[in-house]
């Protein structure tokens, strides 16, 4: 059963939280898509097909080859992160 | 009585130009955030093309750890969330990894043991981190770099046993050229599981996983105390302390201490990485990788001991470096006796090699070099003590042993004719010697050393000895 | 002025410049924001790279989930309110190689999650045809900046039908073609393996236009597909006669609609008409009837796996080497803090429901079972195409829905006839939608979705249709005076 307590759960480890009616309108869309997928789970033969993660077989996928071609400059790498220091992105410290 | 059970996980970073997903360098840097490409620092929009010699590669450890290719491969996402992880999940396999259940032999104390290997799959390393007093700093340039992860089952029983077999994966890793395995630079890294089994083989503990254990060393120190924790806590009624956890092994106290509680194990919501289509593997493609395995040090040691007639001691110093272990093999091929080869190479040129602090690589002195000089020694061209000397001189000149030995006059008189004509000068000075060595006095030596004398020492000791007793027959 | 090709020949003839079309658009695109919010960012600078390409010194649009270099791009969301990208997508690169002028970066639903473009961080996008009616989503800024005439050509991302449905909302044309086509790199991703790049346009002849510049192998992401030495363009005006296309019963049977009211009813009527003008020009056109229980899942389908794919593709948004910074005293607070703040609730239901979706207690029974639908229905649809050449149905079941209509796509009215774009996505099949007429003054639209990797053929298919059913080239303002 999934509870309200479950969700904050689920959404803490998403690293976020929202206001408690928020977790109340989620209850209400995980009923009726829970409700459609048990309808999907009950078609005839589905368990017998093989789940599909790509539109069509992929054959044409080329790999890279090892080579080394321009990266970022340090500047690029920094510009978007808000705290710097010693051409690192600074944090509070990461306790192990 | 105890029996403990250790499991590994073992991860290495490759070899390999670029990054596992991007076109960055794949370099170990001083410089911070120099390597990094749109992909390793996780920007929106950005999508992963698999590096082809890393996958190439890792196709190749698996082979070389016995394991079974699947006919297709695929990539799997791992999500977490992690400073050191800027897309919020890794690029991993656990769908269809590159290789499951392998094994690799190793040697403990004489005896063949066999470790098996449940899996072993290509993902990408994280970036590092440094730690200050009050913030943290986040480097990119390890992040996407390719790392190989070698997860064996809960096979081994000691300390011993974990340490073969991570030597041994180290130089499966040096002997295929898939990584440089430079345990000092973190390039590889280990899990180690440990839990204890009773007499009857049934498991007592719960298992204990340490995490990122950075040296084989400290790897000995947290099973030992791990072991003894876990015994104490058995046996001094604190087995509600054993829970199966992660803890962190602690370098300065030796010991390991339980990673913050989570009340549950984290589910990472492993799913296929829709950016990498799934890759097929032909049966060509394993053959051709196949052939690019050299023997590995394990088949080496069996092939010295049993065609040569090597010692077990000596196999291990010769195949320690595969470089030494080729060029052995080449100095074999040139019809040396495998012994005296292995000799003057586990004492000579390691040994010179050490103090130098040198590769054999770097040396001038090859293996045909080297076959020269222990066949002058064989033919009695110069003596073993001499032979020494060349060795030394070869080196510091740069120069072929044949080449030193006529520098330094010690090429050896050979000529019949020099020597008799000196015996037989000799003989007539002294016939009364001859009278006495036919009455069973050695007067013999006494004329050799006159030769000797008489040529500096330069007179081949064989065939003078020859020419003397043919010439006292004659009298 | 209405098409790339109008456009084209005025400056070819020197009738204007490329410089001064930049200033019309962004003029016009001016004049429109306070009404229509269609952008995030209208540009001020005009940089043009000269080209011999079709589209050289043209004006056009991108979404704002397109990285763009040097240019804000939001995503229309607050995680990213800041972000300045330091790398171009592939896709804004070949255009802007080609000649393209950038006029701005058009509004969308939150991290393209939706389809109203109601949900973005800078508001909602309205109706050039109605003010008080939506444009839908979840490219509506892009649809808008084209139905206004502010731009000839804008580019959308389509995941359900993003570019498709709000196309049919705004009278302009939207195409997306076969997964792989165009190259993904550079678009903010939303759910990978069902996410495309597509345009609107006022034409076929321009969906083929900007398509074949856009196409293309792409090393840097390896699903797209290798380059092919055909032309769209030249493609178009190729004999239809004989060309079999099907609809299906379970999607447009009036008897099936009957509680649905007057606009639904017309919409499907006005789709019949449109198949007896598609059989007046030489297509065969056959009903087919499939499975609703398969046609009824296609959105919770969908659902399923986007949100899946959504939680983790967005698992990069935590404030640290981009974005806005969390506040707190640990790094856990931080990224709490930065997610919890840079994410509306809509988006962090969404995410919710991804992440429960991918527990592995429950990927059997959602995530996989979901992805086992889409096989089964790509599994029908590629039956269907080995006898025809391309499936035609109603774009939706209705016109434009109004700020305040209340809609639940998961409802029984809504479930099968306002969500089967989404086939196009799960087979990654080339689909376009054009306008076929007006009910209640609003346009309404067809689509027409053919094979895997046969763009140029719907491209040849729509273009004939068009020219049969005559709606081609609409602009809202124009055609009001």
């Amino acid at each position: 059963m999934v509870t309200k307590e479950k969700l904050k759960d689920y959404a803490a480890r998403l690293m976020f939280d929202m206001d408690d009616d928020g977790y109340d309108r989620t209850l209400k869309e995980f009923e009726v898509i829970e409700k459609h997928m048990d309808l999907i789970g009950k078609i005839d033969g589905i368990e017998n097909v093989e789940p599909m993660t790509f539109p069509y077989v992929i054959y044409h996928a080329k790999f890279r080859e090892d080579e080394v071609k321009e990266s970022l400059t340090n500047e690029e790498v920094l510009a978007n992160s808000k705290e710097n220091k010693a051409n690192q992105v600074k944090v509070p410290k990461v306790v192990l | 009585m105890y029996k403990v059970v250790i499991g590994l996980e073992v991860h290495c970073e490759m070899k390999t130009n670029s990054k596992n997903f991007s076109s960055a360098k794949n370099t170990y840097s001083e410089y911070p955030n120099e390597f990094v490409d749109t992909t390793d620092l996780g920007l929106p929009g950005i999508l992963p093309v698999a590096n082809k010699y890393a996958f190439e590669n890792s196709i190749k450890m698996a082979l070389a750890l016995n394991c079974k290719v699947p006919d297709v491969v695929m990539f799997d996402r791992k999500n977490y969330y992690y400073p050191d992880l800027p897309k919020g999940y890794q690029i991993t396999q656990d769908t269809k990894p590159v290789g499951r259940d392998g094994y690799v032999m190793i040697n403990v104390n004489g005896e063949d043991i066999k470790i098996g290997i449940d899996n072993i799959h290509l993902e990408e390393d994280t970036a590092s981190m440094d730690h200050f007093s009050t913030y943290s700093l986040i480097d990119y340039n390890r992040a996407g770099v390719p790392l190989l992860e070698t997860v064996t089952t809960p096979c081994m029983h000691s300390v011993e046993e974990a340490l073969t077999f991570l030597e041994t994966l180290k130089g499966i890793f040096l002997y295929t050229g898939v990584s440089e395995a430079r345990v000092d630079r973190g390039q590889m890294r280990c899990d180690v599981n440990v839990n204890l089994q009773n007499e009857e083989g049934k498991y007592i503990t719960p298992k204990v996983e340490m995490k990122n254990i950075n040296s084989f060393n400290n790897v000995k120190m947290a099973i030992e105390s791990e072991v003894k924790r876990q015994i104490d806590c058995l046996e001094n009624g604190r087995s509600n302390e054993l829970i199966q956890e992660t803890r962190h092994f602690d370098e300065e106290s030796m010991t390991t201490k339980s990673a913050r509680a989570k009340a549950d194990a984290v589910d990472y919501k492993y799913y296929i990485e829709p950016n990498i289509p799934p890759i097929k593997i032909e049966d060509s493609w394993v053959e051709e990788i196949k052939k690019s395995i050299p023997m590995l040090q394990f088949d080496r040691v069996v092939k010295y001991m049993s065609n040569y007639e090597l010692s077990r001691y000596d196999s291990e110093i010769i195949v320690k470096d595969k470089n030494v272990s080729d060029y052995f093999e080449e100095t074999i091929k040139l019809g040396v006796n495998p012994k005296s080869s292995a000799n003057w190479i586990t004492t000579m040129i390691l040994g010179y090699l050490n103090k130098n602090d040198l590769k054999i690589t770097d040396i001038s002195f090859k293996p045909n070099d080297l076959v020269e000089l222990i066949n002058m020694v064989d033919h009695g061209e110069i003596s073993s003590k001499q032979s020494k000397q060349v060795f030394e001189k070869c080196l510091t000149d740069n120069k072929s042993p044949k080449k030193i030995v006529k520098e330094l006059g010690m090429t050896q008189i050979t000529d019949d004719k020099t020597i008799r004509d000196i015996v037989v000068k000799l003989l007539d000075e002294y016939p009364n010697l001859i009278e006495d060595h036919r009455k069973g006095k050695n007067t013999f030596d006494y004329f050799v050393g006159q030769v000797m004398k008489q040529t500096k020492g330069q007179a081949n000791p064989v065939i003078t000895k020859n020419i003397i007793n043919e010439e006292m027959e004659k009298r | 002025m209405k098409t790339i090709l109008d456009y084209r020949s005025y400056l070819d003839e020197k009738k204007v410049t490329s410089e001064e079309l930049f200033n019309e658009s962004i003029s016009k695109a001016h004049m429109y924001q306070e009404k229509y919010n269609s952008f995030v960012t209208i540009l001020d600078e005009y940089n043009h790279k000269e080209s011999d390409s079709l589209i050289n010194g043209i004006p056009y649009s991108l979404k704002d989930n397109f990285s763009t270099k040097g240019i804000l791009t939001t995503a229309s969301s607050n995680i990213l309110k800041d972000y300045v990208p330091v790398y171009s997508a592939t896709a804004y690169k070949k255009l802007q190689d080609a000649g393209g002028i950038l006029v701005g970066k058009t509004v969308l639903d939150e991290l393209a999650m939706g389809g109203t473009s109601t949900t973005g961080a800078t508001g909602s996008v309205k109706n050039p045809w109605d003010q008080n009616r939506l444009i839908g989503g979840s490219s509506g800024g892009s649809c808008a900046a084209v139905a206004l005439g502010i731009v000839p050509f804008a580019l959308g991302s389509d995941t359900g039908d993003s570019i498709r449905k709000p196309a049919s909302f705004g009278g302009v044309v939207g195409f997306k073609p076969t997964y792989g086509r165009i190259s993904r790199y550079g678009l903010f991703a939303f759910a990978s393996s069902l996410d495309h790049v597509g345009c609107f346009t006022r034409c076929v002849k321009d969906a083929a236009i900007v398509t074949d510049i856009l196409k293309g192998h792409d090393e840097r992401d390896m699903t797209s597909l290798p380059d092919e030495n055909i032309n769209y363009t030249d493609m178009l005006d190729n004999d239809i006669k004989g060309k079999k296309l099907f609809y299906i019963k379970e999607i447009t049977d009036p008897e099936l609609y009957k509680d649905a009211g007057a606009i639904t009813l017309e919409v499907l009527d006005k789709f019949k008409e449109a198949i007896e003008k598609c059989k007046k020009i030489g297509f065969i056109v056959e009903e087919v009837s499939i499975d609703e229980k398969l046609l009824k899942a296609i959105y919770p389908a969908y659902m399923t796996i986007s949100c899946a794919e959504a939680t983790s593709n967005n698992s990069n948004l935590t404030g640290i080497p981009f974005g806005p910074r969390g506040e707190g005293n640990n790094i856990n607070e931080i990224m709490f803090d930065a997610r919890t703040k840079g994410f509306s609730e809509f988006i962090k239901r969404r995410f919710i429901l991804g992440s429960y979706i991918l527990l592995k207690e429950n990927q059997e029974r959602l995530f996989k079972n979901a992805q086992r639908l889409r096989h089964m229905i790509v599994d029908k649809i590629n039956s269907l195409f080995d006898i025809y050449d391309g499936m035609i149905l109603p774009a939706g079941g209705g016109i434009a829905p109004t700020f305040d209509e209340e809609i639940d796509r998961l409802s029984d009215r809504y479930l099968i006839l306002e969500n089967h774009l989404a086939i196009g996505n799960f087979g990654g099949y080339p689909s376009i939608t054009i306008p076929s007429g007006f009910v209640k003054d609003m346009p309404i639209a067809i689509n027409i979705t053919g094979p895997q990797f046969k763009d140029g053929e719907v491209l040849n298919i729509a273009n004939k249709i068009e020219e049969e059913l005559g709606y081609k080239g609409l602009i809202k303002e124009e055609y009001d005076v």
